[in-house]
């Protein structure tokens, strides 16, 4: 291991092909042992930044460091070191599945034979089928079962669940703490919000191949607003008087509002005074924080990362 | 429940509303309108064959004395087996079966094969026969619909057949057994097709079947046409389809009885191919699907020997194919150069002016060798950009192993089997040809054409590090004029010295003309100036998956 801590530190990168803009100053930072979310729409360029890690495109500009290495110039030594599995799978369809993992496994160096038997019961993947009858859950088990079968220090994972069915993303969020657990750093893109919030310690939100958002996931919560429902004993209108209560909505006893963090502790003192019978709150949860992004709005690109910019209006997201 | 009933629509007749044949005629349609460009092109490019060999063989065989001379030489094993027994080959409808009727009955044969599967058991795999069946389809109506389209593709293109003949002005009885026979063998296979739809659960299995049983028809009318008696061949002819159209002897005998057989077979398979479609799950098949290892070898493991497992059909098929093409050439050498007129001009385009036919003749097989080996290697590597175009080389980049150390197996694969391609095919021909050469002088003559392979394969490389996605087309271009003007420039009137400039033309065609080595040098050397920079770009340039 190097002493670097970090196992990916990308700054201003820019890629274009042809007159397509992919990336135009994307900045992504994944920390040695953990969990990185790198979340954004079709075409934010996710997939872009990953290929550039793994060497297969060249960076325009801006600066790329993986494992401390260089990813174009020192491509083969680095990919001793990682696992990739991509969003979509292409495989070999007249070999078997197990001919396709031995064959990714021998290319990563030595082959787990153990491991791997144990990930394929798990995911319940027959290795014995020409890889032209899988399916795409299948063949994207294929990959992760190669990936995950490794001993590498950092996986670089692709929409990895695209295609798998719930029961056996469960066994891919155990794999990926099992990983975590054994020190592995992980970098994920993906769509889908429970699993980076269950996964993830840091979250990186791009759009049109920039970063927009970045930091630690619990980071993230507190610039963002909490949802509160109450339920009182008399009618709930006097709440509209109550400072720090935005986007109140009534209907009867019942309200539902949103509170600044700072503000929550004001805002539940004041309630108290209106006896409430049920109080539900909500943290806001990263689909919040996805939705604030691309609910329409322009994309802002961050001045600076601790930047609070928690007042601007919220994005029509509830 | 008697409270569910669900109004059947009126209109339709009753019977065809309910019968396993319901919407047969939607079905047939709907085929026919995603096959119609595919079914026109087969029967044109079939038919047109019979003008354009007919005027090839009036040309070489101009008067009856020519053609009588031609029949006297016309019934050797190699004839026999290849295109089978000749019955009439003294008139020109003779000569027509000898030279085109196999390639036709066999084709026909081909195209009926693909395209059951492709309206059967490919869309039953995807599918889309589920999606179809949902609707008010009969259990039978898809299938019925698919050999009726398949089937009408025999009957049209035998008719074009027959009138194309009879617009030649061939004799009526044999153009119309000609245009039959080769009909009634698409219809045969038609029927072998159905079957093996039902038998295998995958179109590449269904296909495997079909095409390994034309293949074996055509050995065993192979065999019976080598163990022949004067113009009988043996019994074993009885046991394939192609050996019972044969015996129609268009242009000869004229027999119409082996059709009732071969419409027979058409009936009787298809029947069966329902029999079983009614008593099999709608996805499953009669064979069972094979599976593969578990694990993956240490062979296949290593670059170069994954290349090796990949092409290893391929790889093969091509050399099987050189093989064979050898020992052909080689047996029929002193046959075509005994027949050749030295004066026609048609022959002459061909086989040069030089003074020894023979060595011309031979000299053909070693530039034809050399052609195939070409395309053998142009394959081989443009499977390196399909493994890029389908993202399967992303995922080997990823893990440790160099742009170079995977594009250099491909590389190697190409260049070392054309080796082996042009010694063996030349060596075969020589040691078939009774003597016309020695094995070992055509197999280095072959291997004259070596730098000229590398030559075609350093462009290839050089396409696919500069301009990858169009790389594979930009080169088969190439390779076609190259052939064009290697083989047919005579006849376009290319002089002699352009010809020398192209990629094949330099190369000496031994043993017809003396061995010159600069030629053979500057081939080389380009290829490999083009090589290096092919290696140099694709090493800096992006993946470029499709």
């Amino acid at each position: 291991m190097s002493t670097n801590t970090q196992a990916i530190s990308v700054t201003d990168l820019h890629k274009s092909f042809g007159r397509t803009v992919a990336l135009a100053g994307l900045d992504l930072q994944v920390e040695a042992g953990e969990v990185a979310g790198f979340l954004g729409p079709n075409g934010s360029g996710k997939s872009t930044t990953i290929r550039i890690l793994l060497g297969l495109l060249r960076a325009d500009s801006g600066s790329v460091k993986m494992l401390g290495g260089d990813p174009w110039d020192d491509a083969v030594q680095l990919h001793r070191r990682i696992a990739y599995v991509p969003g979509e799978v292409a495989l070999w369809p007249n070999l078997t599945g197990g001919q396709a993992i031995g064959i990714l496994s021998a290319l990563r160096g030595s082959v787990d034979a153990a491991k791997r038997d144990s990930l394929l019961e798990r995911f319940d993947l027959d290795p014995t089928k020409k890889a032209r009858s899988y399916s795409k859950g299948n063949r994207q088990k294929v990959a992760l079962v190669a990936a995950l079968a490794s001993d590498a220090e950092l996986l670089l994972l692709d929409e990895p669940t695209s295609g798998l069915d719930p029961l056996m993303e469960q066994v891919f969020t155990a794999c990926i703490r099992e990983a975590k657990d054994a020190g592995r750093s992980v970098l994920l893109s993906s769509h889908i919000f429970a699993e980076v919030e269950k996964l993830c310690d840091t979250v990186t939100i791009i759009r049109e191949g920039r970063t927009v958002e970045a930091g630690r996931l619990e980071a993230l919560r507190h610039l963002h607003r909490t949802t509160v429902s109450v339920l009182l004993t008399g009618n709930a209108n006097a709440l509209a008087s109550v400072p720090g209560i935005n986007d109140l909505v009534l209907d009867g006893p019942k309200a539902t509002f949103t509170v600044v963090e700072e503000d929550l502790g004001g805002v539940l003192e004041a309630l108290s005074r209106y006896s409430p019978r049920s109080l539900v709150s909500a943290p806001p949860s990263l689909e919040d924080l996805f939705l604030r992004h691309y609910g329409g709005l322009p994309a802002e690109p961050r001045e600076t990362k601790a930047g609070r910019h928690a007042h601007a209006p919220a994005g029509g997201a509830r | 429940m008697s409270t569910l009933t669900f109004p059947v629509r009126a209109g339709a007749g009753a019977s065809a509303a309910t019968g396993t044949l319901a919407g047969l005629g939607n079905a047939v349609r709907f085929i026919l309108r995603r096959n119609w460009l595919r079914l026109l092109i087969w029967a044109a490019v079939l038919a047109v064959m019979i003008p354009m060999v007919y005027g090839s063989q009036q040309e070489a065989f101009p008067t009856q004395a020519a053609r009588d001379a031609y029949a006297q030489v016309a019934n050797t094993p190699a004839v026999a087996a290849m295109t089978g027994l000749p019955y009439a080959a003294g008139s020109l409808g003779g000569i027509l079966v000898i030279k085109i009727w196999m390639t036709l009955a066999v084709a026909l044969g081909f195209a009926s094969i693909f395209l059951v599967t492709r309206n059967g058991r490919a869309d039953e795999e995807a599918g889309r026969t589920e999606l179809l069946r949902s609707a008010a389809l009969g259990r039978h109506a898809y299938s019925v619909a698919n050999y009726l389209v398949a089937g009408s593709l025999s009957v049209v293109t035998g008719l074009l057949i027959s009138m194309l003949c009879l617009s030649l002005s061939l004799p009526s009885d044999g153009s119309w057994t000609m245009g039959a026979s080769i009909a009634g063998t698409g219809l045969a296979f038609v029927a072998v097709s159905a079957i093996c739809g039902q038998l295998a659960t995958t179109s590449r299995g269904a296909n495997a079947l079909g095409v390994g049983l034309v293949g074996l028809f055509y050995f065993i009318r192979a065999g019976a046409d080598l163990q022949a008696n004067g113009t009988n061949p043996s019994a074993l002819s009885w046991f394939s389809p192609i050996g019972w159209a044969q015996n129609m002897r268009s242009f000869g005998e004229n027999n119409w009885w082996p059709l009732l057989a071969l419409l027979g077979l058409a009936v009787l398979g298809c029947a069966l191919a329902l029999r079983v479609e009614s008593r099999r799950d709608l996805g499953a098949g009669v064979l069972p699907e094979r599976g593969g290892p578990a694990t993956a070898s240490a062979f296949i493991c290593a670059p170069l020997g994954l290349v090796l497992r990949l092409q290893r059909a391929s790889l093969l098929g091509w050399f099987i194919g050189a093989a064979v093409a050898g020992l052909f050439f080689g047996s029929v050498a002193k046959v075509m150069a005994s027949v050749l007129d030295p004066n026609n001009p048609f022959a002459k385009s061909f086989v040069g002016t030089g003074d020894n036919i023979l060595d011309e003749v031979m000299g053909i097989f070693v530039l034809f060798n050399g052609l195939l080996a070409g395309a053998f290697a142009i394959q081989t590597l443009a499977g390196a950009r399909s493994e890029e175009e389908s993202g399967r080389l992303e995922s080997q980049l990823a893990g440790s192993l160099s742009r170079f150390g995977w594009l250099w197996a491909h590389v190697l694969v190409a260049g070392v089997g054309s080796v082996v391609m042009l010694l063996v095919g030349g060596y075969l021909s020589g040691a078939s040809s009774q003597g016309a050469a020695t094995g070992g002088s055509m197999a280095a003559a072959s291997f004259g054409y070596w730098p000229a392979v590398l030559l075609m394969l350093g462009v290839l490389l050089f396409c696919q590090g500069s301009i990858p996605r169009p790389s594979t087309g930009i080169v088969w271009v190439i390779y076609g004029l190259s052939v064009m003007a290697a083989m047919f420039g005579g006849l376009f009137f290319l002089s002699e010295d352009f010809i020398k400039l192209t990629p094949f033309g330099a190369v000496p065609r031994i043993p017809a003309q003396d061995f010159a080595l600069l030629p053979l040098v500057v081939l080389f050397v380009i290829a490999l100036v083009l090589a290096t920079i092919g290696f140099w770009r694709f090493r800096a340039r992006d993946l470029m998956p499709e």
